[in-house]
C-alpha cells in the first residue's frame, strides 16, 4: 500500500476493485465505513459478484472477470477527454503520458462497454464521481492481481491515481490489501525467488552487499552455489514449483529436477492445478511439512514414506517483529512457551543450520555472532543495517517496544503519536524509515511535507534520463520542502549499499530523500510486452470473439525456470465446452489453506461444508436444488483430462447467472473421496471438503507468474 | 441507575462472525448453542443487511413475564438472567421472546429440552461472582471486572454497541447525525415509504 488502512478515513471516495473487505479484511472495514459515514464518501465496489462489501457500497458495478485494464482505461479516457486530469502531477511527476494516450485510442467507450460488460453511462458517471470527490483511493486485492496480465492491472490502477493526482496524498494512493499475517514482512525480507532481502535482486552487487552485512566473504557465498548462473537467476515460484518435479529436465531453466520440498506455513491447496501438485508430491523423494497443523500437503499425495511433519509453534508461542499491510512494523510478544513438542520457526531454522554444518557463518552479522538469548533482536539489528534500499533502518527493537508500550498515545486517523516519548512518530514506523530520528512514512511519495516528517517524491529508480532522452527527474515545482535543491534530483549515490548509513544521513541533513525525487513511469520501457498496460483476455476467455483483438502473451520458454504457456492455451473453443465462469475467493471464517481454521470447531460450526455459489437461474438449468451435490469440471489444459471437484450447490443471487464461485480454503477431500484416513491419529480436522484449486485453470501472470485463478472456465454436472 | 443495553447497527454489521466465535470462546458455549448469531437478510441483493442478535435484555422482558417458575429475572442494571437451578425447561420463554434468544441444549423425546441457556451480557449469573460454579453454569463475568460483553469488545466495525443505555444512545445519536438522517434505522423505508 502507498497509504495505510487508517488513511482511508481521509478519503472522499473509495473505489474497491477485486477485493471483498468484509470477508478478507473485516477489521479494515471500519475505516471504509468511517469514510462513508463521516466524509460522505461514495463507496464503489467493482466486482463480478455482489460481495458482502458490495452490500455496503453506494454503487456496485459488475464487470466481466479479467477486464480490469479495459475498465480503468474507460475511466481514464473519460477523465482525459474532459480535461479532469491533474495537469501539474502529470507534467512534473510522470513520464510517458503520450504512450498511454496512444494506447487509449483503442479503448473508446463502446469497446470498453463491450469488453467489460459495464454500460457507457456507468463508466461516465463513475469517472465524474471519482474526480468530483477528491482525494479518492483505489483498493484492490487478488481480484485485481490473479490474471495473466495481473501486473498490467495493478499498473492501470496506479495510472488512474496518477492521472487524477491522487498519488502521494493522504486519502488517496494505491492500496492493495495484503492477505496474510506478516506477508508484507515476508516479502520485504525476501521470501521471493528473484531477490535478496530488501528487493536488491540477485546480481553480483546485491550478493556482495549482503555478504558485507552478514560478515562473510562473497567468495564463500559463491562457493555454496553450483554455478554463478544459477545463483543470479530467479528461482522457482510457489505457483509452479511442481513443474520442476514433473517436467523433462531439458525443458527447465535448471539442470536437475526438484527432488525434495519443504513446506513452511504453506498449504498446497493454495496452488492451482492441484492435481498436478498431487502427482509432483508423489514423485518427490522427500516432503517436509512444517506447520502447527497437518496441512493438505501431508495428506494429498499417495505416499507411503518420506513425509515428515514438523510441528511448528504458533504466533502465540514465539515473538519478534511483524509487518502488516500498512508497512507498519510491530513488536509481538510471546504469550506462552511452545507447548508439547512444537518448536518456533527460528529454532527449527537454527537447528537446520547446525545440522547442515554452517551455523557459525549463518548466525552472525557484520556486528558479530547472534546472541543466544537475543536471536530475534540481533536479526532485526541485521536488517536495520542491510535493508537500506527501502529504508528499514530506523525500526529498531527499542523503538518498536517503545511504541508497543505507548500504543494508547497514537491517533487512529493519522496514526501519529500525539504526546509522550512517541510524539510525532508514525505508528509502526512504516518504511521508508531512514534513521532512528525519522518518524516513518505514512503516505508514500508525498512531496508536500519535509523528508524528515515522512515526505518524498517518487523514487529516482531509473536514473535521470529515459532511453528516449526524456527527463526522469521530477519537475522544478515538485519536491519535499526544506531542501536547497530545485525540483528533481537523483538518488544519493550508494545509499542502499553503504552499511555505515553515512550516505543516508548526509542526504537527510540536506533535506533530501535518499532515493531521489524522480518521475513515476507511465511508460515502463523495460516491460517489453506491455510498456503501458494492455487489456488481455483471460487464457480461458468466455468471449472467444475478443481473443483476436485482445490476445494474451506469446508462450514463454523460461519464466522462473519453467516453460509457461500463454497463447497456445488460449483456445477459442474453451468457452463452448466450458460455458460457466469460475471464480474463487475467501470465506470470512477461514484463511489461506484453512489448516488452522478447519481445526477450530467454532469456525467449522459456522461454515461446516465446502460449497459452490450458484445463481438460481443456472441452478434451475441443471436441476440443482439448494444443497444438492454437483461436479464442477475444469478444462483439460496441459494434462489431457478435465479436473473435477464434488461440491454442494449454494443457490444464491450473489453470483451472476453465468458464474460459479468456490471458496478456496478447503482440503481433506479429493475428487469426491475423503482423505480422512490419511491424517495421523486424532488429527483429522473438523471441517473437510474439496479444494477449489483442483479446478482453477492453467494461466499465469506474464511478469510475476501469479496464478490466474480469477479468470477461468468450468462446466457443471449434476452429481 | 445504569441500564445495560445492546444496540446493533445494521448499517455496520458485516457478518464477520467475530461476536459469535468470541462469545463461544469466552463463555465456553457448546456446539449447537448460539448465545448470539448473525442473520443476513436479502443475501446477494441490493439492501442486503446483516444483524447480530444476542439477548436484547428487554426493559419489560416478555420471557420474565411468562416464566412459570420465576427462573428469569431482571437485574437492577437491566440485565436479564436465568437461574439455571430453578429453570424447568418448559420453553415458554422461547415462544415469548421476539429475538429467539433462549437456547436449549438438548432435544429429547417428549419435548424434554434441558435447562435454558442464553446470553448473560457476559455478567455470569445468580451465583457468587467469578466463582467456579458461576463459570460452569453461566460462563464468564466480565461485568464484574468492569469490562464490556466480549462480543461488543471484539466487533470489527463497532456495529455491536454495548454499555449503559445513555452512552449507547449517545453513540447512536452521533452516528445518526453523521449519516444525516433516519436512514440508519433499519426498516424505516419500509415502515414509512413516503419519506
Amino acid at each position: 500500500m502507498t497509504n495505510s488502512m487508517n488513511d482511508i478515513r481521509n478519503s472522499k471516495c473509495v473505489l474497491i476493485v477485486g477485493e471483498n473487505i468484509c470477508t478478507s479484511h473485516p477489521i479494515a472495514m471500519q475505516h471504509v465505513l468511517y469514510a462513508k459515514e463521516v466524509n460522505k464518501a461514495p463507496v464503489i465496489v467493482v466486482d463480478p459478484r455482489f460481495s458482502k462489501t458490495a452490500a455496503f457500497a453506494n454503487k456496485h458495478i459488475s464487470l466481466r472477470q479479467g477486464t480490469d485494464v479495459a475498465f480503468m482505461y474507460g475511466l481514464i479516457g473519460v477523465i482525459l477527454e474532459n480535461g479532469w486530469e491533474d495537469k501539474k502531477m502529470l507534467a512534473e511527476r510522470t513520464y510517458g503520458l503520450d504512450v498511454l494516450k496512444e494506447e487509449l485510442k483503442k479503448y473508446d467507450l463502446d469497446t470498453v462497454a463491450d469488453v467489460t460488460g459495464v454500460s457507457k453511462e456507468t463508466i461516465k458517471e463513475l469517472a465524474k464521481v471519482y474526480v468530483q470527490n477528491s482525494p479518492a483511493t483505489v483498493i484492490w486485492a487478488m481480484g485485481g492481481t490473479q490474471h495473466n496480465n495481473g501486473t498490467s492491472v495493478v499498473r492501470a490502477f496506479c495510472l488512474l491515481q496518477l492521472v487524477t493526482g491522487n498519488m502521494g496524498r493522504s486519502g488517496g494512493g494505491t492500496n492493495v490489501f495484503r492477505g496474510h499475517d506478516n506477508v508484507q514482512g515476508a516479502t520485504d525480507l525476501g521470501v521471493l525467488s528473484d531477490t535478496l532481502p530488501g528487493y536488491y535482486g540477485l546480481g553480483e552487487g546485491p550478493w556482495k552487499h549482503w555478504a558485507n552485512v552478514w560478515g562473510v566473504e562473497f567468495d564463500y557465498l559463491k562457493s555454496r552455489f553450483k554455478s554463478d548462473a544459477l545463483r543470479e537467476s530467479s528461482g522457482l515460484t510457489v505457483a509452479r514449483w511442481y513443474e520442476a518435479v514433473l517436467m523433462d529436465v531439458k525443458d527447465l531453466g535448471q539442470d536437475t529436477n526438484v527432488k525434495a520440498a519443504i513446506f513452511w506455513g504453506h498449504s498446497t491447496n493454495s496452488n492451482s492445478q492441484m492435481d498436478r501438485v498431487k502427482t509432483a508430491l508423489e514423485k518427490l523423494d522427500l516432503v517436509v511439512d512444517i506447520d502447527p497443523f497437518v496441512t493438505n500437503t501431508a495428506v494429498l499425495p499417495d505416499r507411503k514414506d518420506g513425509t515428515y511433519l514438523l510441528p511448528a509453534a504458533t504466533i502465540y508461542e514465539s515473538y519478534g517483529s511483524v509487518t502488516n499491510s500498512n508497512r507498519d512494523v510491530q513488536w509481538r510478544d510471546r504469550v506462552v512457551p511452545p507447548v508439547w513438542e512444537a518448536r518456533t520457526d527460528l529454532d527449527i531454522i537454527m537447528d537446520f543450520a547446525k545440522r547442515f554444518g554452517f551455523v557459525n557463518d549463518f548466525a552472525k552479522s557484520v556486528k558479530g555472532p547472534w546472541g543466544k538469548d537475543t536471536l530475534v533482536e540481533d536479526i532485526v539489528a541485521e536488517w536495520n543495517i542491510g535493508m537500506l534500499s527501502i529504508g528499514m533502518r530506523g525500526q529498531t527493537v527499542a523503538r518498536m517496544k517503545r511504541q508497543r508500550d505507548n500504543a494508547h498515545l497514537f491517533d487512529v486517523k493519522t496514526k501519529k503519536g500525539t504526546s509522550g516519548p512517541v510524539k510525532g512518530e508514525q505508528w509502526g514506523l512504516p518504511w521508508p524509515c531512514w534513521s532512528e530520528t525519522h518518524p516513518g512514512t505514512q503516505v508514500l511519495y508525498n512531496p508536500s511535507i519535509p523528508v524528515m516528517e515522512g515526505g518524498s517524491g517518487f523514487r529516482a529508480r531509473w536514473g535521470d534520463k529515459a532511453p528516449d532522452g526524456s527527463d526522469l527527474l521530477a519537475g522544478k515545482g515538485s519536491l519535499p520542502p526544506g531542501s536547497k535543491e530545485k525540483g528533481g534530483y537523483d538518488a544519493a549515490k550508494g545509499y542502499a549499499t553503504d552499511i555505515t548509513g553515512k550516505v543516508i544521513d548526509e542526504a537527510l541533513a540536506k533535506g533530501l530523500n535518499p532515493c531521489g525525487n524522480g518521475r513515476a513511469r507511465i511508460n515502463a520501457w523495460n516491460l517489453k510486452d506491455d510498456p503501458v498496460p494492455k487489456h488481455r483476455e483471460p487464457i480461458h476467455s468466455p468471449r472467444p470473439d475478443l481473443i483476436v483483438k485482445w490476445p494474451t502473451y506469446d508462450d514463454v520458454k523460461d519464466l522462473f525456470r519453467v516453460p509457461t504457456l500463454f497463447k497456445s492455451l488460449q483456445k477459442p473453443d474453451w468457452a463452448a465446452k466450458y460455458p460457466v465462469i469460475l471464480n474463487t475467493g475467501r470465506q470470512v471464517e477461514f484463511e489461506g489453506g484453512g489448516a488452522a481454521e478447519r481445526n477450530c470447531w467454532w469456525l467449522v460450526e459456522l461454515q461446516p461444508e465446502m460449497y459452490a455459489e450458484i445463481h438460481p437461474e443456472l441452478a434451475a438449468k441443471h436441476g440443482l436444488k439448494h444443497g444438492a451435490w454437483m461436479w464442477v469440471e475444469s478444462p483439460e489444459d496441459t494434462d489431457g483430462k478435465p479436473s473435477r471437484v464434488k461440491v454442494k450447490a449454494k443457490v444464491t443471487k450473489r453470483v451472476p447467472a453465468n458464474m460459479i464461485y468456490l471458496p478456496f480454503h478447503w482440503g481433506g477431500s479429493f475428487e469426491g473421496k475423503s482423505l480422512a484416513d490419511k491424517f495421523p491419529d486424532g488429527l483429522v480436522p473438523y471441517g473437510m471438503g474439496e479444494s477449489a484449486n483442483v479446478v482453477t485453470n492453467y494461466g499465469y501472470d506474464r511478469i510475476t507468474q501469479m496464478q490466474e485463478t480469477k479468470g477461468g472456465l468450468c462446466r457443471i454436472v449434476k452429481a | 441507575m445504569a441500564r445495560m443495553k445492546f444496540y446493533i447497527d445494521t448499517q455496520r454489521c458485516i457478518e464477520c462472525g467475530g461476536c459469535e466465535v468470541g462469545c463461544k470462546n469466552e463463555n465456553n458455549v457448546p456446539m449447537g448453542i448460539s448465545r448470539i448469531r448473525v442473520v443476513t437478510v436479502g443475501e446477494g441483493e441490493t439492501g442486503e443487511t446483516n444483524v447480530a442478535i444476542p439477548c436484547m435484555h428487554c426493559s419489560k422482558a416478555p420471557c420474565v413475564s411468562v416464566c412459570p417458575v420465576d427462573a428469569l429475572f431482571t437485574r437492577p442494571d437491566g440485565i436479564v438472567h436465568v437461574n439455571k437451578q430453578t429453570c424447568i425447561g418448559c420453553g415458554y420463554c422461547l415462544y415469548a421472546c421476539p429475538f429467539g434468544a433462549p437456547q436449549f441444549p438438548t432435544s429429547a423425546p417428549f419435548g424434554a429440552r434441558g435447562v435454558m441457556d442464553k446470553c448473560t451480557y457476559c455478567a455470569g449469573g445468580p451465583e457468587e461472582p467469578q466463582s467456579a460454579k458461576e463459570r460452569q453454569l453461566y460462563g464468564s463475568n466480565r461485568i464484574a471486572e468492569g469490562k464490556l460483553p466480549f462480543c461488543a469488545s471484539v466487533c470489527a466495525t463497532k456495529a455491536l454497541v454495548a454499555g449503559d443505555a445513555e452512552d449507547v444512545a449517545n453513540v447512536v445519536r452521533q452516528r445518526v447525525a453523521q449519516r444525516g438522517g433516519t436512514d440508519n434505522a433499519w426498516g424505516w423505508n419500509q415502515a414509512y415509504p413516503t419519506r
